[in-house]
């Protein structure tokens, strides 16, 4: 009797999470489609006014606030990949008994609020806080020299709080990879590097994949770095975001904004899959 | 981390994130729910896109609801964050306390307010909409209180229950240009937008708003993000006064900021997080609050010095008020009300270090800095000494301040449109 309804079961298990999505990813997106549409202001109230033009006018008065973020991020996650792969390897291959307590410190920074821990950094890194004032105070660094509200410091803050979400998955990709393959490749004349290029690394690709958009799409849309170890010269788009909701409500602006944000990654994404061959990531 | 390292750290996190001018979805995410409702049910997406309109001006002003004669119990306090006495022990707010004692009256007091406009994001649907906002009580500052009369939010105050208010309110802060006759707010607290500085790192007296705008101090002025404080600031740099400003002299005063802030002469925009970057060395001058100034002088950093600029300062009062369709009216007069005692006042006064807008306060506190000395606490003698005297702004400093411009709609968003480009450095 039951049987006759068994098709159902997989529908079953997606109704929870789908239903969730729809209330709270779904829902809050048409809303935004609809107030980047209105014309108005928050005392007079906001009406739909069918407003398509916010969007070319937000992308002409905002394209510089885009190509920052997109750089940034680019080189945020460029500079993960750099300093995560080694580590997630070396905690693959060669952690041995410590891989656990290795791959606990990786995360160890979450136990502390992101906010807290960017905040921090703000107070080590001061203009004469311990570290630049004795510097400055020996005579190794100029007395006006500063590492806070540079493109540099909001870069490092960026680089410094989405490092783990690289380390994660290239060390799930590289844990999988089985020794006897690089073993192969060495029993065939290849040499270490070969075998790296040829064996490993194609093989932890879906990790490279998974980490690089963990780490390029929130780095994109963050503006608490920016904020805290940031200028005027090194705001991002997230920035704008938040000061068009919140200090001058401009509602539909702000919303329009967010979806060309959305757009603008989405599209990136996509050509990177391409790129990198999305059939990495259904590989692993 | 001891106790106190654990304080100042808290209050770091606090004034970066709970800053006057910033950060909360709030607002938007109260109408994404109202969306969703609205989704759940329509059927085209045009249909959907449209019926998500948010709401405006409330259509049917309600008459102001008698007050009775007995209290409700109950009083909805929304104010800012370290804007009230806190017993450092216990967390509790002493004077809040001493008042339910007092009433009967229990009080849900909340720090629900980071930022005028943010806090006017998160009530106006349900004023708009004719409904309570579930606060009984809100603190906000002039210039919004403005806008809130403007629109008819506000409930007429009852002169006859606040009798503490009509001994005892300063005059400076009676009739005031936002509300005239205080039909609808009494002034909680009032403070000066001047400049602070840090003379060992400027290396001489700052004097006037030029100043902020020396190439010698590159990367090391704080403006602030607060529009109508900046653009104020500078309209009286330049010789206009900020209430006959018009969005031409608006212009101007852009024009005078923008090019400075493209080469990086401001640091950056700061909300309430100005006071730590001041703090610790990292701005060698600022704009800042006149209370902030002297609070930080005695407690987080003895150099640091507040000055009105040469050519004027802006004077503000954050104002009490009941949003219209208020559970708890009576409640409500009867805190407003409390506030107007010397005593509740100076209570309030001796810990945030504005100016009050009771009368006797400074004098009380001088009292209390010569009882703290003959009790041999000279470190609280002095810092009530300096609490007192700046308790209430004397005559020079008062003939230098100013007032904002009432803006329409219309200036305000030319005015915002302006100065983002300022604060988004080009």
């Amino acid at each position: 009797m039951l049987r006759r309804y068994r098709w159902l079961t997989p529908y079953l298990f997606l109704l929870p999470g789908g239903m969730w999505l729809l209330v709270f990813f779904v829902a809050p997106l048409i809303v935004m489609a609809s107030v980047s549409l209105q014309t108005g202001s928050l005392g007079q109230g906001y009406a739909m006014t069918w407003n398509f033009g916010v969007y070319p006018e937000m992308i002409s008065q905002y394209s510089g606030f885009f190509i920052r973020s997109v750089i940034y991020a680019l080189i945020v996650t460029a500079l993960c990949l750099l300093l995560g792969y080694p580590l997630a390897y070396t905690i693959a291959f060669r952690g041995g008994r410590a891989k656990s307590i290795l791959l606990l410190l990786v995360i160890l920074p979450f136990f502390t609020s992101f906010i807290i821990r960017t905040l921090a950094w703000k107070l080590i890194l001061a203009d004469n806080g311990f570290v630049l004032g004795t510097l400055k105070e020996i005579g190794i660094l100029d007395s006006g020299f500063r590492v806070l509200a540079t493109p540099i410091s909001v870069i490092s803050g960026l680089t410094y709080n989405f490092l783990p979400f690289m380390v994660l998955p290239l060390y799930v990709s590289l844990e999988k990879i089985d020794p006897r393959l690089v073993e192969a490749a060495n029993d065939l004349y290849a040499s270490r590097w070969q075998a790296f290029r040829r064996v490993t690394l194609p093989l932890s690709m879906a990790g490279v994949f998974a980490g690089s958009l963990l780490v390029f799409i929130p780095a994109v849309g963050d503006f608490v770095n920016a904020t805290i170890l940031g200028s005027p010269q090194t705001q991002m788009i997230g920035n704008v975001i938040q000061r068009l909701f919140l200090n001058t409500n401009a509602y539909p602006e702000a919303s329009a904004l967010g979806f060309l944000m959305m757009a603008a990654i989405l599209v990136i994404i996509l050509a990177y899959a391409r790129i990198v061959g999305s059939e990495e990531l259904t590989a692993g | 981390m001891s106790e106190e390292e654990r304080s100042n750290l808290e209050r770091a996190i606090a004034r970066a994130f709970q800053p006057r001018r910033r950060m909360s979805r709030r607002a938007f995410f109260r109408q994404a729910g109202k969306g969703g409702v609205y989704a759940a049910g329509a059927l085209s997406l045009p249909a959907i896109l449209a019926a998500c309109g948010i709401g405006g001006q409330s259509s049917a002003p309600s008459a102001a609801p008698s007050l009775g004669s007995e209290p409700a119990g109950t009083l909805d306090w929304a104010n800012w964050p370290a804007y009230i006495d806190i017993d450092e022990d216990t967390g509790d707010y002493p004077t809040i306390k001493a008042f339910e004692d007092e009433t009967g009256i229990t009080v849900n007091y909340t720090e629900a307010i980071n930022d005028n406009e943010e806090f006017f994001g998160i009530i106006q649907p349900d004023l708009a909409a004719g409904r309570s906002t579930g606060y009984d009580l809100i603190v906000l500052t002039d210039w919004m209180i403005e806008r809130l009369i403007r629109l008819g939010y506000l409930e007429a105050l009852d002169k006859s229950k606040l009798t503490n208010w009509s001994a005892n309110a300063q005059e400076l802060y009676a009739d005031p240009w936002y509300d005239p006759g205080n039909t609808y707010t009494t002034a909680y607290q009032s403070g000066i937008t001047g400049i602070g500085y840090n003379p060992t790192l400027t290396g001489r007296a700052i004097t006037t708003f030029d100043d902020l705008l020396d190439p010698a101090f590159a990367g090391r002025v704080g403006m602030f993000s607060e529009m109508r404080d900046t653009m104020s600031l500078t309209l009286l740099s330049l010789g206009i006064k900020p209430e006959d400003a018009t969005v031409d002299d608006a212009k101007k005063a852009q024009e005078k900021l923008l090019p400075l802030a493209r080469n990086g002469q401001f640091r950056n925009f700061y909300g309430n997080d100005y006071y730590d970057a001041l703090a610790a060395g990292d701005l060698a001058l600022t704009v800042a609050w006149s209370g902030d100034v002297s609070q930080m002088k005695l407690y987080d950093n003895s150099d640091v010095e507040f000055v009105v600029p040469a050519s004027g300062g802006m004077l503000w009062v954050d104002n009490m008020a009941i949003p219209k369709g208020a559970a708890h009216p009576l409640d409500a007069h009867m805190m407003m009300d409390y506030w107007y005692r010397v005593d509740s006042q100076v209570a309030l006064e001796e810990y945030v270090g504005y100016f009050s807008p009771v009368k006797g306060v400074a004098e009380q506190i001088k009292a209390d800095a010569e009882q703290a000395r003959a009790d041999g606490d000279t470190e609280w003698a002095d810092a009530l000494d300096v609490i007192s005297a700046t308790a209430f702004p004397d005559n020079d400093t008062l003939s230098n301040v100013y007032t904002y411009k009432k803006l329409t709609e219309d200036e305000e968003r030319q005015w915002n449109d302006l100065f983002n480009e300022v604060v988004q450095g080009g």
